[in-house]
């Protein structure tokens, strides 16, 4: 054990002489730094913007003036996205999601105003966040600090000196590993404390944050240990710097753009344009409210009538107007939300593509995990698109039954008298409330990208017990060959 | 030439080398493909999509809804499109994000303008592999390859002491290398973009322009390689150095340039132009009907003579406040639009500091892809929807019959033919020109590839004569 830790300080001491890679980890501490500065005052700037958005429209809703319900049935609501205090870390598709959505009757309308439309072209280089540094930068730095740790050893000629000396390649790879996996716990404290100080007050994200931490702690040391076992394997440092910076290339900025291609060209959503298409013809085949021959609504009218045992929509203790409203509504939303759950289910598809290119490219997996645990997923947006939606049912069904109860139908049809309801109903109407997810859920979703980074891990490892194992064969052999007499039994005695 | 050709085989003698060129080929090779795959898509979109709404145009039950053009107008949604650009292979720009097909009627347009259309958020986070990804990110990554030990390889061979002794200057040898290496590289790029080129039916001007951004991209990282290079480091430490400005130059400054535009410019005003809008659209029904009349009047008056309102319903009150609910919103319109372009001018500017940006500029420029082209999309549906009101307010406010011969004369929506390089706008009978196309599409002040080139030129030109210094330590 001694011998591991002497190995990792003498590779700690030749890092910390090395300029570059000392410039490399202070350029990465201080960028970690300005994503987390940054991205939390931007979060906290779009948080405090959309809640006051909110409260705006909240009270806009109730103090309307006394009108007729299906007035604001049409007047509807704005609810806004709200993010999730770990957004800050990890903004996930935040930029790519629209932000409000506009709530009215008849309609399912799309989120609006993401960022991605409304930025310039260089949004697109990446958001600088501390999870791209730690997902995209990170393991270059651990590259350059780790790619000669071994080979450089070997060129010198210092490795066959280790091992004449008694030193197993076992010890010498776990030495060079410990060595470079201190470097990456350096590098991730800062991202972690970063972490620990959004989360900072709220339990739940507080077990977010130490599973997140924990991830990306599996992450480095992915890199950490694969590094050391090239490093061991290649004959010259350059050679492993050539190999190691060819595989973060194509796995951290290569594979995942392939397969956002690969899923996009399997399972091609359908655009807005079709689906509403789609509605339209669907609609006027079960039944349009606004045409009186219609044959849907004219045995709805027909129930209506005797079940309220009267011949006269006139007769009726209720407005039938507000009825076919409510019906109208529940035709139109059911319709809507099988297309929508349809296209959610499309879109879950082209992910769990993505996601299966993860067993070759783990930074899928971190990033899952990163946008999963930080609930800025497609899942966390599904779930506030389908609230909203509910809500939107709720509120338009609500406003219809107003009309239903309290507006006169003889008064409405002639124009004989009022229609319009007290400003009092709107404020009866509750405002619309994000339900976050429970943390089992969040925590049980996180479970299948910790798996397969859990099993680069132990890939790498085995990677880095195998190299270490033909170091000791490679020496040995070497030294037989120049008939050097085996001195490891001597040293060992003496 | 016959030291050029002995360059070059010892150049191909080396497996690696050999490799990585094939390598750029194909990748180069497989994002010209994927690009031309896209466009094709889109191309079958909008016809599919266009051809749906003829369809179900014409198995509506009475087009005319009896004569009632307020009725027609409100029910009728109009296909509206923004064709891809026959360079639009060369970088997707923003095509992913914004619709480039948008159903647009009569009503108020501002909330029909920013409707979202159908993406995979986590799908298109992750980016597209286009041509202008491979360019940015990839090639300076096989410049760095070849050319960091131009000179270590050398000196670490113990060859460098020789080639100085050598009579004639020694900086030959290594422009000769260079050159060899950037011809090399250039060509594995270029002959993709020239068949995908040729495919696509690009204009020769264009493809000229592609290649100068790719000649010129490529210069700027062969200078930095060579100026670094010339230092009397390792192998290792060059590479080192050069994909550690590489990280700095495309994954760190443009994050950084965007924190710093976004907080420059920023841009919260179309949730407030989507909130006036309401307000305004939907008090309407609360205000006297003869009061909108008047406030529409004034600014239309040639319809102030028609009719005045009966005590029923009647299209035009509708039409009237939809249209001022537009003209409402229009200064906020404005702002919202030009703190985009604003953005937009931002991150050109930069290009001439980051050649990545811009190299992702001048492509998406030529594209056709980038948010000026969005923008230029957005003022063609707007002029059509001022053809859509000017078509449909005689009808309406004169209170005359829409026949089935007025069906057919309904207007259509078209879109200028393919104009190289965005340079020249058509004038054609039915084609929309916005009122802030010509600002928007043509408006560079300098062509985006002039950015890349200069920084590309003077890359070069510093990494030459960076080249002859180099000593033996």
């Amino acid at each position: 054990m001694r011998v591991i830790f002497l190995i990792a300080r003498d590779a700690w001491r030749h890092m910390l002489r090395d300029r570059v890679a000392v410039v490399g980890a202070l350029l990465l501490l201080v960028l970690t730094v300005i994503a987390a500065a940054t991205s939390h005052e931007r979060q906290r700037d779009a948080m405090a913007q959309r809640e006051r958005y909110q409260a705006d429209v909240d009270q806009q809703f109730d103090a309307q003036p006394d009108r007729h319900p299906h007035r604001m049935v049409h007047y509807g609501q704005f609810v806004f996205r709200p993010l999730s205090p770990l957004a800050a870390f990890d903004s996930g598709i935040d930029a790519y999601t629209g932000t409000m959505i506009f709530l009215e009757g008849h309609r399912q309308n799309t989120a609006n105003f993401g960022d991605a439309r409304q930025s310039s072209s260089l949004l697109r280089f990446g958001q600088l966040t501390p999870a791209f540094v730690m997902q995209t930068l990170a393991p270059l730095l651990l590259v350059f600090l780790g790619f000669g740790l071994v080979a450089r050893e070997r060129a010198a000629g210092t490795l066959r000196i280790l091992i004449t000396q008694g030193v197993s390649g076992r010890q010498i790879a776990a030495g060079k590993a410990l060595a470079l996996l201190g470097a990456a716990a350096a590098v991730l404290l800062p991202a972690a404390m970063a972490l620990f100080f959004l989360a900072f007050g709220d339990v739940q994200a507080m077990v977010s944050a130490s599973l997140l931490t924990a991830g990306y702690t599996l992450w480095l040391a992915i890199w950490a240990l694969g590094i050391v076992a090239v490093s061991t394997l290649c004959a010259r440092p350059r050679d492993g710097l050539m190999a190691l910076l060819a595989v973060w290339v194509t796995v951290v900025i290569l594979l995942p753009r392939l397969g956002a291609a690969w899923a996009d060209a399997r399972a091609p959503l359908t655009t807005r344009f079709e689906t509403d298409i789609a509605i339209a013809r669907d609609l006027a085949a079960i039944g349009d409210s606004h045409r009186p021959d219609d044959p849907h609504f004219a045995r709805f009218k027909a129930d209506v009538l005797k079940r309220h045992g009267v011949t006269r929509l006139e007769d009726l203790p209720v407005n039938y107007r507000g009825l076919v409203a409510i019906e109208g509504e529940r035709l139109t939303s059911a319709l809507f939300n099988r297309y929508a759950t349809a296209s959610f289910e499309r879109q879950a598809a082209q992910s769990a593509t993505v996601d299966s290119l993860a067993w070759l490219a783990p930074t899928l997996a971190v990033r899952r995990l990163s946008m999963t645990l930080t609930q800025t997923d497609l899942p966390s947006y599904r779930r506030f698109v389908e609230q909203a939606e509910a809500y939107r049912y709720r509120l338009v069904q609500s406003l219809n039954q107003m009309q239903a109860e309290k507006v006169d139908y003889v008064n409405e049809r002639k124009g004989a008298g009022p229609t319009r309801i007290a400003q009092s109903n709107w404020e009866s109407i509750p405002d619309f409330v994000f339900d976050a997810e429970a943390p089992q859920t969040v925590i049980a979703r996180a479970g299948q990208p910790a798996m397969v980074l859990l099993v680069w891990l132990l890939l790498a490892g085995g990677a880095l017990a195998a190299a270490a194992r033909t170091l000791d064969g490679r020496v040995s052999s070497a030294m037989r060959r120049a008939r050097v007499p085996d001195t490891r039994s001597t040293e060992a005695a003496s | 030439m016959s030291m050029l050709k002995h360059e070059w085989r010892l150049l191909m003698r080396s497996r690696l080398t050999v490799a990585a060129l094939l390598l750029l080929l194909v990748l180069t090779a497989l994002a010209v493909g994927a690009g031309i795959a896209q466009v094709r898509t889109e191309a079958a979109t909008i016809a599919r999509l266009t051809a749906m709404h003829d369809t179900a145009a014409s198995t509506a039950r009475d087009p005319t809804h009896g004569g009632d053009a307020g009725y027609v107008a409100y029910y009728t949604f109009f296909p509206t499109w923004q064709s891809p650009s026959a360079a639009s292979f060369l970088a997707a720009g923003m095509r992913d994000v914004s619709p480039y097909v948008l159903r647009v009627r009569a009503l108020a347009l501002q909330s029909q303008l920013h409707d979202g259309e159908t993406l995979n958020p986590e799908v298109t986070v992750l980016g597209r592999f286009d041509l202008a990804f491979v360019l940015t990110y990839l090639a300076p990554l096989f410049v760095i390859a070849l050319l960091h030990d131009l000179v270590s390889d050398e000196r670490q061979s113990g060859r460098l002491r020789l080639l100085l002794t050598l009579p004639g200057p020694v900086a030959a040898l290594w422009w000769r290398r260079a050159a060899l290496r950037y011809l090399a590289l250039f060509a594995c790029v270029a002959m993709p973009v020239i068949v995908g080129s040729g495919v696509q039916g690009l204009p020769l001007p264009a493809v000229a322009e592609v290649l100068t951004v790719v000649a010129a991209y490529l210069a700027f990282w062969v200078g930095l390689a060579l100026i670094v290079g010339a230092r009397p480091w390792r192998a290792a430490t060059h590479a080192i150095a050069l994909m550690g400005v590489w990280a700095v130059l495309t994954l760190v400054l443009p994050g950084l340039a965007n924190l710093a535009s976004s907080r420059a410019a920023p841009v919260g005003q179309g949730v407030d132009l989507t909130l006036t809008q309401r307000e305004h659209i939907n008090a309407a029904w609360d205000r006297p009907r003869d009061e909108t009349m008047q406030a529409f009047f004034q600014t239309h008056p040639q319809w102030s003579a028609t009719a005045a309102l009966p005590e029923k319903f009647h299209w035009k009150w509708y039409f009237a406040f939809h249209q001022l609910g537009d003209e409402a919103v229009a200064a906020d319109a404005q702002a919202y639009r030009d703190g985009l372009l604003t953005r937009q001018t931002w991150s050109e500017h930069l290009g001439w500091v980051l050649p990545g940006v811009a190299v992702q500029v001048a492509l998406q420029r030529l594209a056709e892809t980038d948010l000026r082209a969005q923008l230029a999309y957005q003022d063609r549906v707007t002029a059509f929807h001022d053809r859509l009101r000017a078509f449909y307010y005689p009808f309406v406010f004169n209170d005359v019959r829409f026949t089935r011969h007025d069906v057919a004369r309904l207007p259509r929506f078209g879109e200028p033919v393919d104009t190289p390089l965005a340079l020249s706008t058509v004038d054609a009978p039915g084609v929309e020109v916005g009122r802030n196309d010509a600002k928007n599409a043509a408006t560079a002040d300098v062509p985006g590839w002039a950015r890349v080139a200069a920084s590309g030129l003077l890359m070069l030109l510093l990494g030459g004569l960076a080249i002859r210094r180099v000593r033996l330590d």
